[in-house]
């Protein structure tokens, strides 16, 4: 019986921190009425030191404009792996990109800051249109970008 | 009379000849001995193969089983399709797995629960 308890609690110990370890936080961006084509765009995430972690999610799905998204294109060499099952179809001009995502809890209130690269065919490229720390208390707060962005935030 | 049988023997002799020789030439060579009558029609058979005037014909058809589509095929490749330069990529790197079609990266930042979810309003 003791033994029984012993093993109860045990994985009960291991269970509940993997239920724990992350959650689905909602990201959002909105583009401007720019006036041009869908716009690409990338979010990836660099950690405490300024090294890149990871990539969220990859709006656009020919490779060969990723180089426009410079930022992400540099720290990452144009490795579409990077962004495998996660990239979707590119955003036109005025439209909501509504990104929902299981991220680990580990990203927030860690040092780690979210990136959005944005290009448009014939337009000026925009490396770094937003770069935001990933913390609790930032949630929900909207966040302008320089150029094609009109506003992004996540809630969690 | 000694003529006349001369005659006959030879007659005979010749006809047999005449006679072997032609059912040799039309029957297969079952082994080496009948080989030589045979070879003039073989070698001359094997030597001059039909030849169409056209070989593009049936024998090629079924190279693309099991292959790319695009392979042979008119359209483009369905990877470039794009109304601008379609050469670009020729070379360049893979377009990326569509979410849904496949895992997202293991780049520790994902848990396991909901995949990857996008919609644009």
């Amino acid at each position: 019986m003791k033994s029984l308890l012993a093993a109860l609690a045990m994985t009960t110990a291991l269970t509940l921190p993997g239920l724990a370890m992350a959650r689905p936080v909602t990201l959002t961006t909105t583009l401007n009425s720019y006036g041009g084509d869908g716009a690409y765009l990338v979010l990836f995430v660099t950690d405490a030191t300024g090294a890149y972690a990871g990539s969220l999610w990859m709006a656009g799905g020919k490779s060969k404009y990723y180089e426009h998204l410079t930022d992400w294109h540099r720290v990452t060499n144009g490795d579409t792996a990077q962004v495998d099952g996660i990239t979707g179809a590119s955003v036109g001009a005025g439209r909501t990109l509504e990104i929902t995502l299981d991220l680990a809890d580990a990203l927030f209130d860690a040092g780690y800051t979210l990136h959005i690269d944005a290009a448009v065919e014939d337009m000026r490229d925009s490396p770094n249109e937003v770069a935001v720390p990933l913390t609790t208390e930032g949630a929900g707060v909207p966040v302008a970008g320089r150029r094609y962005i009109a506003s992004f935030a996540y809630d969690m | 009379m000694k003529k006349t049988l001369t005659l006959l023997v030879a007659s005979t002799a010749l006809t047999a000849v005449i006679g072997t020789t032609g059912w040799s030439a039309m029957a297969t060579a079952p082994n080496a001995i009948q080989r030589p009558l045979t070879t003039l029609y073989e070698d001359g058979a094997k030597s001059l193969p039909v030849i169409l005037a056209s070989d593009d014909d049936g024998d090629d058809d079924d190279e693309n089983h099991g292959a790319r589509r695009d392979h042979g095929d008119d359209d483009h490749d369905e990877d470039c399709e794009d109304d601008d330069d379609d050469d670009d990529c020729i070379g360049g790197a893979p377009d990326p797995a569509t979410a849904g079609t496949a895992a997202p990266p293991q780049n520790g930042l994902f848990g396991n629960g909901a995949p990857p979810q996008a919609q644009v309003n």
